[in-house]
This record gives C-alpha cells, structure tokens and sequence, in this order.
C-alpha cells in the first residue's frame, strides 16, 4: 500500500486548494495534494482534458496548476479522501487503489456543490442541477437541451447562461427568483473592481429571450422527460405565490438550483466547529478570517467550505492557509509577514462581496414547501415529503430523527442532496430553526469505497 | 410551564418506549422525555437481535417469552420490517465445538431447538457463506427488527394509549417530596408525576444519582459499519460461536437489513468503557474496521467489491453482571429499567413487564430478583 508522509496535504484542487499549495510549497513545505477529478482545477477551473483550455477561466486554472507542479506539489488526482482516523491518518483510494498520507498540517478545500431543493417532477430526466449542466457544456462542449430553461438564484445562473452561450446553447428561459436590482447596483458601486465582470455577466443573462425575476419554477411537467415548467411569482411577504402560476410549455432541460452548500464533510469528521447561514449556503466551517486555521490544531479550510463566497475569496483564503499552515511549521520567509496581512484585508474584502451577493438572493422562504406529500425528498431511498412530515408528527424531530424514521439522508449520498431540504421541513414542521434541526454527521468512509480496498488500506497496525 | 401526568418514563428508547406502552396499555398517563431524538442514541445505532442464542442461562425464560412478544407485537402492527430468519454462529477452529456444545445442551433444556450444523448444511440455509467455517450453530426462533421503526411503532403504542412525547427534553434532576418521587425537573420546564421510570441507558446513573440512588453502570464503546445497498445475499443473522470470557471476549454480528444494507461489526476484544464517550461519541476505529471487514469477507468472500457507505459508534450500558438493573431503586415511586449490555433490543419487552407488573402490584411471570437494581450494594455489604 501507498504511503505518503508530508508536511501539508491539501484535500481539494480547486482555486483554494492549488492556491494554498502554491504558496506553502513556495514557502519551503513539503506538499501533497488530492484531488477527486480526473484534473485539477475544480468546477471553477475546469480543465478539458480534450478541447484543452478554452476560456480565460480554464486558463487561469492551467497556469494555477503549472505553478503548483513548478512549486514541487506533488498532486493526486482522481483520489477521494474516505477517511480520517485519530493519529492524523487521511486515507483516499484513486484506481490503483489506496493511499494514506501522513501529515504535520491539513488544509480542506473542499469547495461546493449545488443546493437543491425538492418539487413536484424535480426527478423526471432532463431536470438537472445548473452546475451540472455547465459540467456538460464545459467538458464535452454538449448542450443539456434545445430548449433549455435555468432557474434558481444568484450570479451562477448568469455565469451558465454565458457558458451556455459559448457552445452556442443559449437558454430559452431564465427563472430567478431575486429581483433586488437597486441593491445590487448599490453594492456594484461600493466595489468598483467587480463592475466589468456583473456587466458581462448580466449581458449573458440579457440574452435569454425570456428572463423573468421575482419568479420559481414550481413545478417540472412531462410523462417520460420535462416538456414544460411551472412557474409562480414571489409575492411581496417574500413567499411563492402559487395562486398565480403559468404554465411554459416547449422546455427539454430544466437546470435548477439554489446556490450553492459548502462540501464540509471532512471537516466535520476531523471535528472542526461549523456554523449555518442559510446566505452563505448552510452550514460550513467556521475558519479565522487572519489565518484559515479552524477550531481544530493543524486543520485550516480554506474557499467555499469556509461558506459561499466566490472564486475571488477562494483564491485568497487558499494562499492565507497555505502561507499560514507552513509558517506553523516553521516554514517562513522574508516580507511573509506583509504579505499575510496584505492577503487578509484583499479577502475581507472580497467575503463582504461575495456574502452581501448571496444575501441580495438567498433561497425564498418555504422553499421547501414546494414539495408535496406525494414528491420525493430524499432521491436515494425514495422518502416523500409525506413520510417525512408524517414522522415528525408522530414524536420525532431535527435532521437526525427524520432519518432514523425514514431513512432519509440514510442512502448512498448520505443527505449531500437532500440535506437542506430535510432541515427546513424539520424546521418548518416543529416550529424550530434550520440551524436547530442540524445535518447528517458525517462518517467514515466519506464515500462509498469498496470492502477490499478498505481491508488493504487498514491492514497492519496505525502509527 | 408545569405538566401532570401518572408517570413519566425518562428516555426514547427501545426500554423507555416499552415501558410506555406497556403503562399506557394498563390504563395510566404516561410522559415520555427523551433528550434528543427518540430512539436516537443507543437503540437505533443497535443491530436490533431478537433471539435466545447464547445468551444468559438464567435469563431464558424471560428471552423467550420476550421472542414471543415481539412477534406478536408484529402480528399487532406489522411496520418495524420484523423477521424471524434465524441465526448462525460460526466456528472457525475445531476446538470451538466444545463450547459449542455446551450452549446448545443449555438451551435445549430451555425447551429451545439450537442444533450444530456441518458446512453443507449451514449453506443450504446461507447459501452464500463460503468461507472456510468448520461447523456454525443454528437457532432458528431469532429475528431481527429495524430499530428505529420498532421504537416508533413502541411510541406509536403509548400514544394511542394517550402517551405525550417530548423530545428535546434532557431531564436534570429527579424531584421528590416527602420521601416520594414528584416528578422531574428537565431543560425544558418542569414534569410532576407520582411515578418516575428512567431508562436512559448509559445516561441513568447520572439522573439516578440525584435521588441518592447509585447504580453500577458504565458506557461502553460498540460500534458498527453498513454497507450500500445490494442484492439479498445474507439471510440470517450470522454471529461468532461465542468463546469462553463471555463478553469480554468480542463478538461477531452480520446481518442484511430490509433496506438490503449489510451491517455488521466485529470486535476481538471486547468494547472499552470511557464515562465521557457517551456525549461526544467518536469515529470507529481503524482495527475495528479492519477486523469487522476481514471477518466478513472471510465469510462472504463474494462481498470483496461491495462498498462501504457508513460507520458509527454508540455507547451501550453495561452493569457488572451483564444484566439490565430492573425495578424500584430510592424513593418511593422511582424506578429504573437500564443496563442492556449491547443486548438490550431483544430484552426492552420483559423489562417493561417486569416494571408494569411491579407498579400495578402485579406478580411477575419470570423471576425478577436477578435483575434487582439494589443486588451490588447487596453483594458489597455481604
């Protein structure tokens, strides 16, 4: 079995965690990095191992990962980490099998995944989640439909648009429930910098024939696939005004999705304090804002595991936690010092505009309730919203008592899907907070690994 | 906020529920307080057994009638995936055959029917264990249940008895007046009740110590791994033949839940006991892990590719003698009924009609004195 004693790993190769390399690296440390993708770089620096880099995105990320490789990272990619055992164990399995890395430091960069919530048709083919939509378009320059149809909130949904629009996919539609156009421009004006991208971003959107804000989609309709959406506006209490609803017809795709969650499933099982703020995605890792180190000795998180915020925030947490995981062991050089608190006012700043950009849109309240009794919550054990309320009626209560009842959250995702859904029903049905009704602890293994690669990984006695 | 009601039983549980519905069944009021989420803490991290296979002698009789009960209770509401599939305990060496031997003569004069197998019969009844075993016994009157629906479908029973639950509920304090129980005092307002039930596992003691009632019991570490869901491959419940050293000496339990998830675990040396692991309940360990998969591919070598999805850890009560502290304890009106020693699914039915029985002045259909939660003071002052 494979071996890896270092001084820092990095778990994650995105923006924060080739940044965080780079700049340990730079500072004398010896540093591994995993990563589950094929290639570095994240859903934001997505490398096409075939059209090779073909935005100024995927760009960036190419040279990102030239320099870690220059700086001596040594980078694993395709690795899932499955595991962290007292003693400072980190156990990953890639195709040939497993590795365990041995380290003085570890920093998360675990990045995000898509917030979804649960509606009526939300499991027929052709409903996907935005980002995985702009997966497809970015790796196999594949439209997800003819007629495509994006909906949800926040800037992401522009960002598909404009990718969508590079393969020559533009959506047909563009459902968004925000309409908060004078706050966004008051936040523009107080951070100039971001200006030239909200304009390119807000063409894209622009482009879409029919753009409506203030409004959800409610509902997807189609017997074999999506054919149709339905959509409801947001009244002026905030909730969805379903006694409003119209009906478009002629849709094949459907990506929807509310932002995104923090992945903050390692470093909830390395016991690091979390916090919830539904605007910053649910729960994450709460990290110090001078130098990424968490409540826990020797684990710093760094980019959107620490709470949505942005590629911009992700880059600068992830040099802050490098620089300062190596500067713990020792690893320090000239003008360091200048540089970290240089580094922390550019990501104070960034934070503060990437968290007022999700609080200008979070998810509309009840948004779990578009669900009916009938509609699936949990996709991998297929629990309804019914069975669920049904549960909580009967004596159970929060996260963890919805799924020992029903065995939502129990299956092979293990509540990464249906998470944030089952918190606010919780929440809504007991008459208590989503931050009350907790998450699903997360256990070994992370992901599902296989029962011989665990055997060989855990052959012999631990150090 | 003050709540009345004719007793209150201290903890969700499988016992705490039990006891609840047996109350509520004889007709009184019952409060439920569980500080978290009912059935969430011991019970529903249990492989939830249901059987009389190399038990405690002693305790036969009433792991019988508590078999019967709970397939009756299925027969009654049929929603906790309850089966009767039986169990294997596995030999891997010959010198096993003794000990073996010595548990099925017990139970045989239990009236039970055990047998000990040869590899070819044990795979026509497991027809996927093809591992190098040399013998396995066979008990077919076990079952197994999915825990959290057979404490909901307990609860369920108290409330139509007219049963509360309140969940979130951490009691702190036993009151009493007079000499008497009057109730508890709780995170969450105050409950008066003449009769107090506290079955709160390896939380017990703790709340038993501030009626001056001390109690022998510490937590003790056990922990499980499941994996995705797959094909019916496992039938029964297969266990190690269970060596000499009794509890202390580890343990093996597989079995396939309905959800096809196989769970399993396996400890060579016995659990550890630690009184804060309770409250912040760790990760399983890396030899555990190591062993629980090991001996499940020693037996289902098919198994190789399967993946792993989810592990966890509980603390279970374990008492000196392995049995549960059952009955009056302290003030008058104050019970207990705690201390499952990892086996406390199957035995939660008899301890609420040990406790029901008691309080309505009842004589108990199986001999009580063993499970008398004063028997170590006792013991010590002799």
């Amino acid at each position: 079995m494979r071996r890896v004693e270092t001084d820092i790993l990095v778990v994650g190769g995105g923006p924060a965690g080739l940044s965080a390399a780079i700049a340990a690296a730079g500072a004398g440390a010896r540093v591994d990095l995993v990563d589950a993708g094929a290639a570095p770089g994240g859903q934001y620096w997505m490398q096409d191992p075939v059209a090779g880099a073909t935005s100024q995105q995927a760009a960036e990320g190419s040279t990102a990962i030239a320099s870690a490789r220059a700086a001596g990272v040594a980078i694993h990619s395709g690795a899932e980490v499955w595991a962290a055992f007292p003693g400072g164990e980190i156990m990953a399995n890639d195709a040939e099998g497993p590795i365990t890395f041995q380290a003085r430091s570890i920093v998360v960069a675990s990045g995000a995944q898509d917030r979804v919530y649960p509606f009526p048709g939300w499991t027929l083919p052709g409903v996907m989640t935005p980002g995985a939509g702009q997966r497809l378009a970015k790796l196999g320059k594949t439209a997800p439909g003819r007629r495509i149809a994006l909906a949800g909130n926040g800037p992401f949904l522009y960002a598909v648009a404009a990718t969508l629009a590079s393969i020559d996919a533009t959506p047909a539609l563009l459902v968004e429930s925000g309409r908060a156009r004078a706050a966004m421009l008051g936040l523009l004006a107080r951070h100039p910098a971001r200006i030239a991208e909200a304009v390119s971003l807000i063409a894209a959107a622009r482009a879409v024939p029919d753009w409506r804000r203030g409004h959800v989609v409610t509902e997807a309709l189609g017997e074999e696939r999506v054919e149709a959406v339905r959509i409801a506006p947001i009244d002026e209490r905030g909730t969805v005004d379903t006694a409003r609803s119209e009906r478009i017809d002629g849709i094949d795709a459907l990506l929807v999705g509310w932002g995104f969650r923090p992945m903050i499933e390692l470093t909830a099982l390395l016991r690091c304090r979390h916090a919830y703020d539904r605007a910053l995605g649910g729960w994450y890792c709460v990290a110090s804002p001078s130098t990424g180190l968490t409540s826990v000795e020797g684990v710093y998180a760094a980019g959107e595991v620490t709470g949505i915020a942005g590629s911009r925030p992700a880059r600068l947490s992830g040099t802050l936690a490098g620089l300062s995981a190596a500067a713990a062991l020792g690893f320090e050089s000239a003008g360091m010092e200048e540089r970290r608190k240089g580094l922390v006012r550019a990501l104070a700043s960034a934070r503060a505009f990437g968290h007022a950009l999700g609080r200008l849109a979070p998810p509309p309240d009840g948004i779990a309730d578009l669900a009916r009794d009938d509609t699936i919550v949990c996709r991998c054990e297929e629990v309804t919203r019914g069975e669920i309320v049904a549960a909580l009626a009967e004596g159970t209560r929060a996260v963890a008592g919805a799924k020992m009842w029903t065995r939502a959250g129990m299956g092979r995702c293990q509540g990464r899907i249906c998470g944030s859904a089952v918190a606010e029903i919780a929440a809504a049905e007991t008459g208590t907070s989503p931050a009350a009704a907790g998450f699903n602890p997360p256990r070994i293994p992370l992901r599902p690994v296989p029962l011989d690669v665990i055997l060989e990984a855990t052959r012999g006695s631990a150090p | 906020m003050v709540n009345r009601a004719d007793a209150i039983v201290v903890g969700a549980g499988v016992v705490g529920a039990a006891v609840a519905a047996a109350l509520s069944a004889a007709g009184r009021r019952v409060t439920v307080l569980e500080q978290g989420v009912p059935g969430g803490a011991v019970s529903g991290a249990s492989l939830a057994c249901i059987g009389t296979h190399m038990m405690d002698e002693e305790e036969l009789p009433l792991l019988a009638w508590c078999c019967d009960a709970w397939a009756a209770l299925d027969a009654q509401a049929p929603r906790f995936e309850y089966s009767r599939c039986g169990q294997l305990r596995f030999l891997k060496h010959d010198g096993e055959r003794r000990s073996a031997e010595t548990w099925i003569g017990i139970e045989r004069a239990a009236g039970l029917a055990p047998e000990l197998l040869e590899p070819d019969a044990v795979r026509r009844i497991e027809p996927e264990l093809t591992g190098p075993i040399v013998a396995a016994t066979w008990s077919p009157n076990s079952a197994v249940v999915n825990p959290f629906l057979a404490v909901r479908t307990l609860l369920d029973a108290a409330r139509s008895g007219g049963a509360g639950i309140v969940a979130g509920a951490a009691a702190t304090r036993i009151l009493t007046a007079g000499g008497r129980v009057a109730g508890v005092e709780t995170a969450v307002g105050r409950f008066e009740a003449p009769l107090v039930v506290i079955a709160g596992g390896p939380w017990t003691q703790d709340l038993a110590a501030t009626a001056g009632v001390d109690l022998p019991i510490v937590p003790r570490k056990a922990q499980c791994l499941a994996t995705v869901a797959t094909r019916p491959v496992i039938r029964t419940v297969v266990g190690a033949c269970k060596a000499e050293g009794g509890v202390d000496a580890g343990y093996t339990q597989i079995q396939q839940a309905a959800s096809g998830q196989v769970l399993f675990n396996t400890v060579l040396e016995g659990g550890v006991t630690a009184a804060g692991g309770r409250d912040s309940v760790p990760e399983v360990d890396r030899a555990f892990v190591h062993d629980s998969v090991d001996t499940l591919l020693f037996l289902f070598p098919r198994l190789a590719a399967l993946d792993l999805l989810r592990s966890w850890v509980r603390y279970e009560a374990v008492t000196p003698d392995d049995r549960f502290l059952t009955g009056p304890a302290g003030p008058d009106g104050l019970f207990v009924a705690a201390g499952d020693g990892g086996t406390g699914f199957v035995r939660s039915l008899g301890m609420a009609r040990i406790v029901a029985d008691r309080i309505a002045g009842k004589e108990s259909p199986f001999r009580d004195d063993i499970y008398r939660p004063d028997r170590f003071v006792e013991r010590a002052a002799a």
